[in-house]
């Protein structure tokens, strides 16, 4: 009988006899089932426990030693940035053996990279250390919980070091979950060729951006007056947020969750968008550029002014570019008696909530953020700092000389409202603003609409 | 008998056992997430509520109701399926009959017919978005090249266009998987039903009436309702060629709910989204085959 057992066994494991198997098949489940299992561990029982008496000893063993490894700090990154970071990195894990930097690279996209740490985040237990984030992620991974809160571990004089607007862009509902890396800001370019052949000076107001356009394509063979970004997408947004602000008006209130867009200023910056392609100081097209797009247009000779984040300087002044040396750039306009606004962009870091290792984190990202590694850093990438002293540093100027003026336009950097959702609410901004420069909608329609669908978003009816 | 009897419920026992885990692992994959949804579309759970579930009845069905943004991609999903299982249907017709027929290099030639099926999605819909880019598209300048336009049409970028670009890559993606499912029902009609229909004096529109049509009816069906899931949930096609844009013109149901998830961290809201759209789903299908079964009763 044992015998006829195994051999049914051997038979079902190599399928041979497939006929015994269809004609009773529950005689033969219930003996492969059963006996042939009880049969087999009983011979192998001594076997089994020292196999496993092996396994256990490797695993004290290996738990013994990984005691003694370095702390591992982990993070996701554009694989770009990770390649750009390595040396950074390698230097910091040179002077601290204790601390081994992991740096994942992901997608080159942003938004893939986000949603990568959303669904890790999400799960609870994220393999991340450490976040390196955009600046409008952080309120939404800060509302969550995701994140650490970070004001204990860095001391105000510190702080006041960053550029006010990269702190604030940490912020949320005060506490501080951010420490900024490298910052971006919108600004306005020039051809300051063009503005001496019509004898004009830069403008300071949109009035004085309407005229000098105006004058420009009227004396000079140039087509277009004002190139920026109307595409429906993050960038329409930062376009605005430029403009409400240079109308003296705000977006969202991020303390008192009030919603500007149909105020005066939110109504007149949409109307200001219409306006310009209206009445061809903007190319049609400006419907569906993005940064490149309307780069392009600068750097070919075909706009007089641009509306760009500070990579465009280095593109436009790039060699066999029609336009290097005749370029210059300013605070982006306003309107009369307002101030000049930048909208902030740029990444910086956060620590995770659930890290077990939250000391050593911190101690990576301030290694990062430290005016010493950000220098090199910048200097090295042609990226902008977020450290005030950084714009004047005199070897900083040595390579970018600009950098002196691009100070001025980053003390009116303003940022996006940190508020959690700030996700949704762009993109109803995106949605009313592209339907308004589209001409889908009057831009006061527009901006009520969305003001209305802002306002239930943030549950502040009325 | 009694033994006859025995011996088949003891089959079927066995049967069941064997299918017991495939069962369970289905109930798992598909009937606990779907449940799941249903379950979770009561409450409110998204950043105001720090993520943790507040139950709230029906109130994420009364904002689907007042959403714009939820009836405008609803629109296009309906938009988008019609017409593209109009278009795959009747070139799936076509390029079957032509394949049904004999000549030299049939077997390349339905190689060839199912390619675009077989090709990754994500990567069709990247080279249609370079193909109907304003610039730089090989459509746009065949067109001009033809003159049959005078200045470049931003197909991407106007709703109207848009929508009819994603429709034109999603036909030449999913027309062949159509192409195919009908040659198998043209490849299961007889030849002797043609020739006696021919000697009866019938032109060949009068066969195709009469004998294909009614004859590779179910192949028919099987393939428009396996298009109609399939185009009524389209996601990879819309993320890679549009976004959703121009002015979620093109904005699938998919695509909002991935936003409301993955974006917004509305899990409350994105689970009434999804029940919405699975209810839809199963209606159609439903009445498709509540239909098929009278017309089914009715012959017979």
């Amino acid at each position: 009988m044992p015998n006829a057992e195994i051999r049914l066994c051997n038979d079902c494991i190599s399928g041979l006899d497939s006929l015994g198997i269809v004609r009773f098949p529950g005689l033969v489940l219930r003996e492969h089932w059963f006996f042939p299992i009880l049969r087999r561990s009983r011979l192998r029982v001594s076997r089994f426990a020292l196999a496993l008496a092996v396994i256990a000893g490797t695993v004290l063993f290996g738990a013994h030693v990984w005691s003694q490894q370095p702390v591992t700090i982990s993070f996701l990154l554009r694989a770009v940035e990770a390649d750009q970071m390595r040396g950074l990195a390698e230097q910091f894990m040179a002077e601290n053996p204790d601390i081994r930097i992991e740096m994942v690279r992901g997608p080159n996209a942003a938004d893939a990279v986000e949603n990568l740490y959303t669904t890790s985040f999400l799960l609870g237990d994220s393999p991340y250390d450490i976040l390196f984030s955009d600046v409008v992620w952080i309120p939404k991974f800060a509302a969550a919980g995701w994140l650490l809160e970070l004001s204990d571990r860095v001391g105000e004089a510190d702080l006041a070091d960053f550029l006010e607007a990269d702190v604030a862009a940490g912020l949320y509902q005060d506490g501080l979950y951010r420490m900024p890396f490298r910052s971006d800001m919108g600004m306005l370019y020039y051809r300051t060729d063009l503005l001496d052949q019509v004898g004009l000076e830069p403008p300071e107001t949109f009035d004085d951006l309407i005229a000098a356009s105006q004058t420009i394509q009227a004396q000079t063979d140039v087509d277009w007056g004002f190139a920026w970004q109307g595409l429906q997408y993050e960038g329409l947004v930062t376009n605005f947020v430029e403009l409400v602000a240079g109308f003296g008006g705000f977006w969202i209130d991020p303390d008192t969750l009030d919603v500007g867009l149909d105020q005066p200023a939110g109504v007149q910056a949409a109307e200001f968008m219409k306006t310009v392609i209206d009445q061809g100081i903007s190319p049609p097209g400006v419907t569906n550029y993005v940064e490149e797009d309307s780069l392009r247009q600068f750097e070919n000779g075909n706009a007089a002014f641009l509306r760009n984040w500070p990579y465009a300087w280095a593109e436009a002044n790039r060699e066999g570019s029609p336009v290097a040396g005749n370029i210059a750039l300013k605070p982006m306009v306003h309107a009369e008696g307002q101030q000049s606004a930048a909208c902030l962009g740029g990444w910086g870091f956060g620590i995770s909530a659930t890290t077990p290792h939250p000391e050593e984190s911190w101690r990576v990202v301030e290694f990062f953020t430290s005016p010493g590694p950000m220098k090199e850093f910048i200097t090295e990438f042609a990226y902008v700092p977020s450290r005030r002293a950084l714009f004047t540093d005199p070897d900083v100027l040595a390579v970018f000389p600009h950098y002196e003026q691009l100070l001025e336009v980053a003390e009116t950097a303003i940022p996006r409202p940190p508020v959690g959702q700030y996700a949704q609410l762009a993109d109803i901004l995106q949605r009313y603003l592209s339907a308004a420069i589209s001409s889908q909608m009057t831009p006061e329609a527009a901006m009520q609409a969305a003001a209305g669908e802002s306002r239930r978003v943030l549950g502040v009816d009325g | 008998m009694v033994t006859k009897d025995y011996i088949r419920r003891r089959d079927q026992r066995t049967g069941w056992l064997l299918m017991l885990p495939a069962l369970l692992l289905l109930l798992l994959v598909y009937a606990f997430p779907i449940l799941r949804a249903f379950w979770l579309s009561f409450f409110i759970e998204n950043l105001s509520t720090n993520l943790e579930p507040v139950f709230t009845g029906l109130d994420n069905y009364g904002l689907m109701i007042q959403d714009g943004r939820f009836w405008q991609s609803m629109r296009n999903t309906a938009v988008f399926t019609v017409f593209t299982l109009f278009f795959e249907l009747i070139l799936g017709l076509i390029i079957a009959l032509a394949l049904d027929q004999a000549f030299r290099g049939r077997g390349l030639a339905r190689t060839i017919a199912i390619l675009p099926w077989a090709l990754p999605t994500a990567l069709i819909a990247l080279a249609w978005r370079w193909i109907f880019n304003s610039e730089f598209g090989v459509w746009n300048d065949l067109l001009l090249r033809f003159q049959l336009i005078s200045s470049p049409v931003n197909w991407l970028g106007e709703p109207f266009w848009a929508m009819v670009a994603v429709i034109a890559a999603d036909v030449w993606k999913t027309t062949s998987f159509v192409a195919i499912l009908l040659l198998a029902g043209l490849q299961s009609i007889s030849q002797d039903l043609y020739e006696a229909h021919a000697l009866d004096g019938a032109s060949p529109w009068q066969s195709f009436r009469q004998i294909t049509l009614p004859l590779i009816a179910p192949q028919i069906v099987i393939a428009m309702l396996f298009r109609f899931a399939q185009s009524f949930g389209i996601f990879d096609l819309i993320q890679v060629m549009t976004g959703g844009g121009p002015g979620g013109a093109t904005e699938m149901v998919s695509i909002y709910i991935y936003a409301a998830v993955m974006r917004y961290l509305d899990f409350g809201y994105g689970a009434a989204l999804v029940t919405v759209t699975f209810l839809v789903l199963v209606a159609v299908v439903g009445l498709t085959w509540l239909y098929l079964s009278r017309l089914r009763a009715k012959t017979e």
